[in-house]
C-alpha cells in the first residue's frame, strides 16, 4: 500500500511541505527569470502581431490552423491528468493520488489559463473576442450554438471554474497549516486566503462533504472538456479529423499527456524541495502505469485511424492519411508514432517504471510527441488538402509561431513556480490521511495543528 | 466670454478628441481610421453620386484595338469591360485589358514634364519650356537625323507623327518587340501580300496552330479566343460535332493548353510538318485544291512525310493522319505565328503554313483577305537595327520615342541611345527609355486621351476620355507635338478631322455631330469589308527549300515567348498582371525556365534551381520549373520580367529574356526568338511563388473529361456523372436533411419563394486564359499581396484557375484541363454552421454570405470548406505606407465603391458578385419589373468578362433560364457533390476529340 516510510510522521510532513514555502534560493529565481523571460519574448511577439497581422505566423492557404491551435489543444490536454488525479482518483479512493493531487491540480488550472490564451491569440481581430459570448446587446445578436467553438468556450469555462474552485476548496486547510507558521506578508495572504479556517468538527464535516460534491461534479468534466475540444475537429469535413473516435481518442491523449506533464514537473519540484520521502518511487510507478494505459490507447487509436482510412475505401480519406504519413510531413508523424506509441511500451517494465531518471525522459518525449500529435492532426490534415488537390500547400512555422509558444511555456511556468512557493505544492492534510495516526510512543505535537 | 463654448474652442477640442482616438487606432490595433469623406459641393450635372457612368472607348493594351467601356463612379474609372457593340471582342475583355486600369492610377507615373538638368538628374520643368525646348532641338537638328519611334500606331496619332516628322524632315519608325514581321513576310512570299488577314477561327472545322498563340499573344487574342470557343465548344443538339484542334510547337503554351493534340516538334521544324501534310494531301488528293496548287506537287515531293519525319521528331504515319483528319474536316483552318515564327527561318514557315491551306481550300474560306488586320503599322526590328546602328554612328541628333521601350527590349539600343544628342520621351512610366531620355513629356493614360485605332480594315475604335487626368500634370502627347510643331487647335479637333474622312464614307446621311457622337457611343464605326481572293505566288516554292531550320537541336535551344500577361515587360509594373499566375506554369511575379522532366533529370536539376542559359548574344540566370509541357532539349523562357526601371513592380525582378537574343534581324526582317544556348547549373537557388498545390487531381472528381464519342451519345436528361453526385447509401440520410431544410426554408425572411443563383462553367470553353481572375481583382477590390506571400500561399484570388494535367506517362498523350475554382456558394455550406458568430451566413436566394464586419477571423469556415475558396487578410493590406500595402496613392482610386475594402483579420470570399445582384435587382424594382435572364447570364465580373463565354450565371429556380438548361445539361457535374454540400456551380465536363490513332 502507498506508505510512506516510516520517518515520516505527521509533524515532518507539516515541516517538510511548510519549508518549500521558504526563502527561495538562487535556483528558484533563476528558473523563474527564465519563464519571465520566455513570457516576454511571447508578449513582445504577441504585440507585433497585434500591430501587424497573424501573417507574421507561418500560415499559409489551405493551413489556417497551425502552431497556435495546436498549443491550445496541448495545453488543454495538459490540463487533463490534474482533475482526473483529484477527483476520479478520490471517487475511488486511491490513497496514492494524496502525494501528488495539489501538483497536479495546479498544473491544471495554469494549463487552462494558457490554453486559453490561444483562441484569442489566433483569431484574426482578437479586440472582437467577446462577440463570441451570448452577452445581450443592442443588435440582438448571439453567437452561433452550432458552431464547436462556442460549445468549446463553454466547456474550458466550465472546467476552468470547476478546477479553480476545487483546487482553491483544496488549499484551504493547507493554508491554515501554514499560516499558523508563517510570518510577515505570507502571513497577512495565508490569513485572507484560508478563509477564516479553525480546523473544527464541523469545518472538517463539511469541507470533506463539499470536497466529495465537488470531485463528483469534476468528474465528468474530465470526459467532457477534450471531447468538445476534439469536435473541434470531429464536427468539421476535413479528413483526418472528421472521425467517430475523436472524443474518447482526445481524452485518453489528453491524460496521456497530462500524467507526462506530471511526471516532467514533479520529478524536478521532489527533487528541488527534498519532498523524496513523500513522493516516492510508488507514486511514479502508479503514474506510469497510468500513462501506459492511456498511451496504448492512444496507440489503438492512431492504428484504428489508418485502418478505418484503408477500409472505409473513401478515396480522400485515403489520400489524407497516405499524405500524413509519407508527405512532406513524415517526420511530424512518425516522431509521434514513435514517442507516443513506442516508447511507452517501455513502461511494462518494472524496472523502468521504477527509475525516476528513466521516467522523467520518457515524460519528456511523451510531451513531444503529444504536442506533434496534435500539429499532426491540425496542420497536417489542413496541408494535404485531400478534397481540392490543386490547394495542396505547404507550411513553415515562423518565429511569432514559436515566440508565443515559449511564451505559452513562460506564462504556466511563471504561475506555476509562483504557486508552488506560496502555497502548499503537496496536500499537507490528505497526506497525513493516509499515514498512521500518532500514538502513544511516537510524537504527535503536529497533529495538534 | 473668455471660457464660453464659441465655434473655434468646440473645433479644437473636437480636433484633439478625434486625434486621439485617430492615434489609438492609428497604432493598428482596433478599427481602421475613417479617412477623408469629401462631399460634392457644387455636384456635376451628369454625376449622380453612387450611380455609375459608362464610357466608350479602345483599349490600348495590345495592337487588337478591343472596345471598351469604362465604369465611372463619382468622375473616377473603377472597372473596365468589353464593348458588347464591338465587332472584335464582342464585349469580352482579357487579364491585360482589366489591368489597364492599373495603369490609369499607376503610382509610379511621371506626373509632370522633367528635363535633365547640368547634375544629369531629371528635374521638373514647365509645360512652356520644355515644349519651347523640344521645338527648339527639333528645328536645330533639321537635316542631322531626327527620329520618332512610336508603338503600333494605327490612328490619328499615328498620321500626326508622320505629319510632324515629313515636315521638320525627319522620320517614324514603328516597334513592337513582338511584331511578327515573319508572318507578313511569309505571306508576301506565298500570296504576294505583306497583308495580315482575318482568321475565321469560328468557321473553322479543324484549327492546327504552329505555334500561333492567338489567345494569349498573337494579333487579336480576345477575338480569336471567343470565336476558337465557338467552333471547339461541344454543343449537344443539332450539331453535336466539334472542331479538333491540334497545336504544334516545342512547347505548350496557354493557347496549347486547349489542344485535343499536342504535336512537339522541333522547334523551327514546323514548316516542314505543314509541307508533309500539305505533299500528303495533294498527291493523295484529298482535297479540292486551287487548280494552281497541282504545279506545287514535285517541290512538294521532297518533303513527303517519310523524308521528313525524322527531323520533325514526329512519326510519318502521325503527319499522314493529321493531313487526313485536316483535309477531310472540310473546314481546315492552320496559323503560324509565335514560337513558330520566331525561328530564324519564320517566313517560310509561314509560307509553308499558307501553302498547306491554300491546297486545303482553306484560303478564302477560313483564311480570309479583305478585312486585314494593320498589323503594318507594327514596323520591324530590321528598321530598329537599322536606327541602332545610325544612333551608334551619330547620325541621330533627336530621338523621341512614344509608346515603346526600346531600351529594355534590346540592350544594344539601350548603348546606342547614349550617342544621340537630345533624347525625347513621351512615357508617363518611368521606363528604361524614359530614364535615358533628356526630356520626359508623360501623355496622358489612353483612358484620359482622345485617339482612335483601326485595328483592321474597316474597323474604326474611337477613344475617348473617361475620366480628367488622374495627374493635372501630364498632357496628351498629341497636344504636345501640335505647339511644338507650332500648329494651333487641340489634338482632340485633329482628330475629328480626320474623322470627317470617316464620316464622308460611312455616314450615313447624318451630319457630323450626330455621327460623331453615335461613334462616341459605340466605341467607334464598325463597316463590313468584302473579302478578296489570293492566288499562290512564285515565291512559294523558292520558300519551300528554306523550310528546314538553320540549326540542329543542339545541347539546348532556348525558346524566348511573350508572357502572356506581361507580353514584353509593359504588363510588369502593374501588381494585378504580376500576381496573376501564368496560365501554364502558375507562377507569379518572376520569370522561369521551363525544362522537360528527362532534361532536368540529365542536368540534375530540380525545381527553383537556377541555371545559367549563356547563347552567342548574352546570358541570363533563371530559375528552373520542370514539366511535361515542354520538348526534351528545349529551354522556354519568358520575356516580361527584367527591368531596370520601370516602377516598383517592375524593377529588378528576375531576368530579362531579351538579353538572350541576337541583335541582328533574321531574313524576315525580325527577331529571332529561338536560339541555341549553353547551360550552366549555379548554385542559386529560388522558392518558385507558385500557385500551384498539385497538378494532377487523382480522379477526385474535380475535373471530368469526356471522349467526343461518347459526349455525343449523351441524351437530356441521363447525367453521366450522377454516380458520384449521391451514393446510393446516402440517399436516406439525404431525404431526411432536405425534410429538415423544407422546415428551416419557411422560417422568417427565407419564407416565399427566393431566385437561387447558380453558375454554370463549361470546362470544355474554358481554356485557363485567366481573364476572370482579373476582372474579379477589378470588381472585388482584391490586394496583391506580392512575391513573398504568394510564396507562403496567401494571395487573395477569389477565382482561380486550377490547371490539372492528364495522361503524359507511359506513352499516354499530355493533356491539360482547366477549370475555373471559386465559392460553390452551396447550398448545404460547410462553413456555415462553423462560424461563431455567424459572419458566414446563408442568404434567402442560396448565396453563402460573408458578413466581412462581423467576421472575427477564427478560419474555422476555410478549414471546413472542402473547395478552399475562402481567403484570410493576414495584414492589413489597404494600410497607407504598410509593409505590403496593395494600393499606394493613387492606386486605391481604383477601388469599387460597392464593394468593402477588407481589413486585416478578416475571412473573404467570392459572392457571386453580390454587389451586382443587388444593383441588377434594385434596378428591376425601381422599373417595377421581373429580372430577366438574359440581363442576369453574364452578370458577375467573371462572367461578363471571360472571352470564351464558359460561364454562365442565374436563376436556378427559373425554368427557362440559361443556366438552368445548362446545370441540367448530361454533361453537368458538381465537384466534390459527394459530400452532399450541393454546389450552386455545375460544371459541364470537358469533351475532347480523339487524339492519336483512336477514331
Amino acid at each position: 500500500m502507498a506508505q510512506p516510510s516510516g520517518r515520516v510522521t505527521y509533524d515532518f510532513v507539516t515541516r517538510t511541505i511548510a519549508r518549500t514555502l521558504g526563502n527561495p534560493g538562487k535556483g528558484y529565481f533563476l528558473l523563474l527569470g527564465a519563464a519571465v523571460t520566455l513570457l516576454a519574448i511571447g508578449i513582445i511577439c504577441l504585440l507585433y502581431l497585434l500591430r501587424y497581422g497573424l501573417g507574421l505566423a507561418g500560415y499559409s492557404h489551405p493551413v489556417y490552423w497551425a502552431v497556435f491551435i495546436t498549443c491550445f489543444v496541448f495545453w488543454v490536454g495538459i490540463a487533463h491528468s490534474g482533475t482526473l488525479i483529484s477527483a476520479i482518483l478520490f471517487l475511488f479512493r486511491s490513497g496514492w493520488r494524496t502525494a501528488i493531487y495539489r501538483t497536479a491540480e495546479a498544473m491544471t488550472v495554469f494549463a487552462v489559463m494558457t490554453a486559453a490564451l490561444f483562441p484569442l491569440i489566433h483569431i484574426g481581430r482578437q479586440w472582437y473576442f467577446y462577440w463570441t459570448l451570448p452577452y445581450p446587446n443592442e443588435r440582438g445578436l448571439w453567437p452561433n450554438f452550432k458552431s464547436p467553438l462556442i460549445w468549446d468556450e463553454f466547456a474550458i469555462g466550465t472546467y476552468f471554474t470547476v478546477s479553480t474552485v476545487f483546487l482553491i476548496l483544496g488549499l484551504v486547510p493547507d493554508i491554515a497549516a501554514v499560516r499558523d507558521v508563517a510570518s510577515g506578508w505570507r502571513k497577512k495572504l495565508y490569513q485572507l486566503t484560508a478563509l477564516g479556517w479553525r480546523g473544527t468538527n464541523e469545518e472538517w464535516r463539511h469541507f470533506t462533504r463539499g470536497y466529495l460534491y465537488l470531485a463528483a461534479l469534476a468528474t465528468p468534466l474530465v470526459l467532457s472538456v477534450h471531447s468538445v475540444v476534439s469536435w473541434d475537429f470531429a464536427m468539421a469535413i476535413v479528413p483526418g479529423w472528421h472521425a467517430t473516435i475523436f472524443a474518447p481518442y482526445f481524452v485518453a491523449g489528453a491524460i496521456y499527456s497530462g500524467c507526462a506533464m506530471v511526471i516532467s514537473l514533479l520529478v524536478p519540484i521532489r527533487k528541488l524541495f527534498h519532498l523524496e520521502e513523500l513522493i516516492t518511487a510508488h507514486h511514479f510507478e502508479n503514474l506510469a502505469k497510468l500513462c501506459l494505459l492511456t498511451g496504448s490507447i492512444v496507440g489503438y487509436a492512431y492504428l484504428c485511424e489508418y485502418f478505418v482510412a484503408w477500409f472505409g475505401g473513401n478515396a480522400h480519406e485515403r489520400a489524407a492519411f497516405w499524405y500524413r504519413a509519407f508527405g512532406p510531413f513524415w517526420w511530424a508523424t512518425w516522431t509521434m508514432i514513435i514517442c507516443n506509441a513506442f516508447l511507452p511500451q517501455l513502461l511494462w517494465f518494472k524496472k523502468i517504471r521504477t527509475n525516476i531518471t528513466g521516467l522523467f525522459v520518457i515524460s519528456i518525449f511523451v510531451n513531444v510527441g503529444m504536442w506533434f500529435e496534435r500539429f499532426v492532426i491540425i496542420v497536417v490534415s489542413l496541408a494535404g488538402e485531400p478534397f481540392e488537390r490543386w490547394s495542396n500547400a505547404t507550411y513553415n512555422p515562423t518565429w511569432a509561431d514559436w515566440g508565443i509558444m515559449a511564451g505559452s511555456f513562460g506564462w504556466f511556468f511563471m504561475w506555476f513556480l509562483l504557486f508552488v512557493k506560496n502555497f502548499p505544492a503537496v496536500s499537507i492534510t490528505e497526506v497525513k490521511e493516509v499515514l498512521p495516526p500518532p500514538t502513544k510512543g511516537r510524537p504527535a505535537e503536529a497533529h495538534a495543528r | 466670454m473668455t471660457d464660453a463654448m464659441n465655434r473655434r474652442r468646440f473645433l479644437k477640442i473636437l480636433g484633439v478628441t478625434g486625434g486621439g482616438a485617430a492615434a489609438l487606432s492609428g497604432c493598428g490595433i482596433g478599427p481602421e481610421p475613417t479617412q477623408r469623406l469629401l462631399p460634392y459641393l457644387v455636384a456635376p450635372d451628369d454625376q449622380i453620386p453612387g450611380v455609375a457612368t459608362w464610357y466608350a472607348t479602345t483599349c490600348r493594351e495590345c495592337a487588337a484595338g478591343c472596345g471598351l467601356r469604362a465604369r465611372v463612379r463619382e468622375g473616377r474609372a473603377v472597372k473596365l469591360e468589353g464593348n458588347p457593340d464591338s465587332p472584335v471582342n464582342r464585349g469580352r475583355l482579357c487579364a491585360r485589358g482589366q489591368a489597364g486600369l492599373q495603369g490609369l492610377y499607376n503610382p509610379d507615373r511621371i506626373t509632370g514634364p522633367r528635363l535633365r538638368g547640368a547634375n544629369g538628374q531629371l528635374a521638373e520643368t514647365t509645360w512652356d519650356k520644355a515644349i519651347q525646348l523640344l521645338a527648339q532641338k527639333v528645328a536645330d537638328a533639321k537635316g542631322k537625323g531626327i527620329v520618332f519611334v512610336t508603338g503600333h500606331e494605327t490612328g490619328a496619332f499615328g498620321d500626326l507623327v508622320d505629319e510632324w516628322m515629313r515636315a521638320v524632315g525627319g522620320r517614324r519608325i514603328a516597334f513592337e518587340s513582338f511584331a511578327l514581321e515573319a508572318l507578313r513576310e511569309g505571306n508576301r512570299l506565298a500570296f504576294g501580300t505583306a497583308a495580315v488577314p482575318h482568321y475565321d477561327f469560328a468557321a473553322a472545322k479543324y484549327i492546327v496552330s504552329f505555334g500561333a498563340d492567338f489567345m494569349e499573344t498573337w494579333l487579336s487574342p480576345v477575338e480569336f479566343q471567343n470565336a476558337f470557343t465557338r467552333a471547339h465548344a461541344f454543343a449537344a443538339g443539332a450539331d453535336s460535332s466539334m472542331a479538333k484542334y491540334v497545336y504544334v510547337g516545342p512547347r505548350l503554351s496557354l493557347t496549347g493548353l486547349s489542344a485535343d493534340e499536342w504535336i512537339a516538334a522541333a522547334p523551327g521544324t514546323e514548316g516542314l510538318l505543314a509541307l508533309a501534310m500539305a505533299q500528303v494531301i495533294v498527291s493523295r488528293r484529298l482535297a479540292r485544291s486551287p487548280a494552281d496548287a497541282t504545279r506545287l506537287g514535285p517541290s512538294l515531293a521532297a518533303h513527303a512525310p517519310d523524308k521528313v519525319a525524322a527531323q520533325i521528331g514526329v512519326d510519318a504515319k502521325t503527319i499522314e493522319r493529321l493531313a487526313r483528319e485536316f483535309a477531310a474536316s472540310g473546314g481546315g483552318l492552320a496559323v503560324a505565328g509565335g514560337v513558330a515564327a520566331q525561328a530564324a527561318n519564320g517566313a517560310e514557315i509561314v509560307a509553308a503554313v499558307n501553302i498547306l491551306n491554300y491546297v486545303a481550300g482553306a484560303v478564302g474560306r477560313t483564311v480570309q483577305f479583305g478585312p486585314d488586320l494593320t498589323q503594318d503599322a507594327a514596323g520591324s526590328y530590321r528598321q530598329l537595327a537599322a536606327l541602332r546602328g545610325d544612333m551608334a554612328g551619330g547620325k541621330v541628333a533627336v530621338l523621341l520615342v512614344h509608346g515603346a521601350n526600346p531600351a529594355h527590349a534590346d540592350a544594344a539600343f539601350a548603348q546606342a541611345l547614349g550617342k544621340v544628342l537630345f533624347k525625347v520621351s513621351f512615357s508617363s512610366d518611368p521606363d528604361e527609355t524614359a530614364r535615358a531620355a533628356d526630356l520626359v513629356l508623360p501623355d496622358l493614360h489612353p483612358l484620359e486621351q482622345w485617339n482612335d485605332a483601326r485595328p483592321r480594315a474597316g474597323v474604326y475604335a474611337l477613344q475617348q476620355p473617361v475620366m480628367a487626368p488622374v495627374f493635372p500634370g501630364t498632357m496628351h502627347a498629341g497636344d504636345a507635338i501640335l505647339r511644338a510643331a507650332g500648329r494651333t487647335g487641340t489634338f482632340k479637333d485633329y482628330l475629328q478631322t480626320a474623322w470627317r474622312d470617316v464620316h464622308r464614307r460611312h455616314g450615313g446621311g447624318k451630319s457630323f455631330e450626330e455621327f460623331w457622337t453615335a461613334a462616341l457611343a459605340h466605341g467607334g464605326v464598325y463597316t463590313e469589308i468584302a473579302t478578296r481572293s489570293v492566288r499562290l505566288g512564285p515565291g512559294a516554292i523558292a520558300a519551300m527549300g528554306e523550310a528546314a531550320p538553320p540549326f540542329a537541336e543542339g545541347d539546348a535551344t532556348a525558346v524566348v515567348f511573350p508572357h502572356p500577361a506581361l507580353h514584353d515587360g509593359r504588363g510588369a509594373n502593374k501588381p494585378w498582371l504580376q500576381e496573376l499566375p501564368d496560365p501554364v506554369s502558375k507562377i507569379t511575379w518572376h520569370g522561369w525556365a521551363e525544362v522537360h522532366p528527362e532534361t532536368a533529370g540529365k542536368w540534375g536539376v530540380v525545381n527553383g534551381d537556377v541555371v545559367l542559359l549563356k547563347s552567342e548574344a548574352g546570358e541570363v540566370r533563371a530559375p528552373v520549373w520542370i514539366t511535361p509541357t515542354v520538348r526534351p532539349r528545349v529551354v522556354a523562357v519568358p520575356t516580361g520580367q527584367g527591368h531596370v526601371a520601370y516602377g516598383r513592380y517592375a524593377a529588378g525582378r528576375s531576368f530579362n529574356a531579351f538579353d538572350l537574343l541576337p541583335g541582328e534581324p533574321n531574313r524576315a526582317g525580325g527577331r529571332t526568338f529561338v536560339v541555341a544556348v549553353k547551360v550552366t547549373k549555379t548554385a542559386e537557388h529560388v522558392f518558385l511563388a507558385t500557385t500551384e498545390g498539385n497538378a494532377r487531381e487523382h480522379g477526385h472528381g474535380i475535373v471530368n473529361v469526356l471522349p467526343l464519342a461518347q459526349a455525343q451519345r449523351l441524351r437530356p436528361g441521363k447525367h453521366v456523372f450522377e454516380a458520384e453526385e449521391t451514393p446510393a447509401y446516402a440517399r436516406g440520410a439525404e431525404e431526411g436533411w432536405a425534410e429538415a431544410q423544407r422546415e428551416m426554408a419557411a422560417l422568417g425572411g427565407y419564407a416565399g419563394t427566393h431566385p437561387r443563383w447558380a453558375m454554370a462553367i463549361d470546362l470544355s470553353r474554358c481554356t485557363g486564359c485567366s481573364a476572370c481572375v482579373t476582372a474579379c481583382y477589378a470588381e472585388n477590390n482584391l490586394a496583391t499581396v506580392g512575391e513573398e506571400l504568394v510564396r507562403r500561399h496567401r494571395e487573395m484570388s477569389w477565382i482561380r484557375i486550377e490547371r490539372y494535367f492528364t495522361g503524359g506517362k507511359d506513352g499516354e498523350s499530355l493533356h491539360a484541363v482547366t477549370t475555373p475554382m471559386l465559392c460553390q456558394q452551396c447550398g448545404n455550406a460547410p462553413c456555415e454552421p462553423v462560424c461563431p458568430v455567424f459572419a458566414a451566413y446563408h442568404t434567402p436566394d442560396g448565396l453563402n454570405g460573408q458578413i466581412y464586419n462581423r467576421c472575427i477571423g477564427t478560419r474555422y469556415c476555410s478549414n471546413n470548406c472542402p473547395y478552399k475558396v475562402r481567403y484570410f487578410n493576414w495584414f492589413n493590406y489597404a494600410e497607407p505606407g504598410g509593409e505590403f500595402e496593395a494600393w499606394p496613392e493613387p492606386l486605391q482610386l481604383l477601388l469599387n465603391p460597392d464593394v468593402t475594402v477588407r481589413e486585416k483579420g478578416v475571412m473573404e470570399k467570392c459572392t457571386f458578385c453580390v454587389q451586382r445582384i443587388r444593383g441588377k435587382q434594385n434596378e428591376a424594382r425601381l422599373a417595377d419589373r421581373r429580372l430577366d435572364d438574359a440581363e442576369l447570364q453574364f452578370l458577375p465580373a467573371c462572367a461578363q468578362g471571360c472571352p470564351s463565354e464558359a460561364i454562365v450565371f442565374g436563376d436556378l429556380n427559373d425554368p427557362r433560364s440559361r443556366v438552368r438548361q445548362l446545370s441540367d445539361n448530361p454533361r453537368g457535374y458538381h465537384v466534390l457533390a459527394g459530400l452532399n454540400t450541393r454546389p450552386a456551380i455545375a460544371y459541364l465536363a470537358k469533351v475532347t476529340a480523339p487524339s492519336g490513332g483512336a477514331a
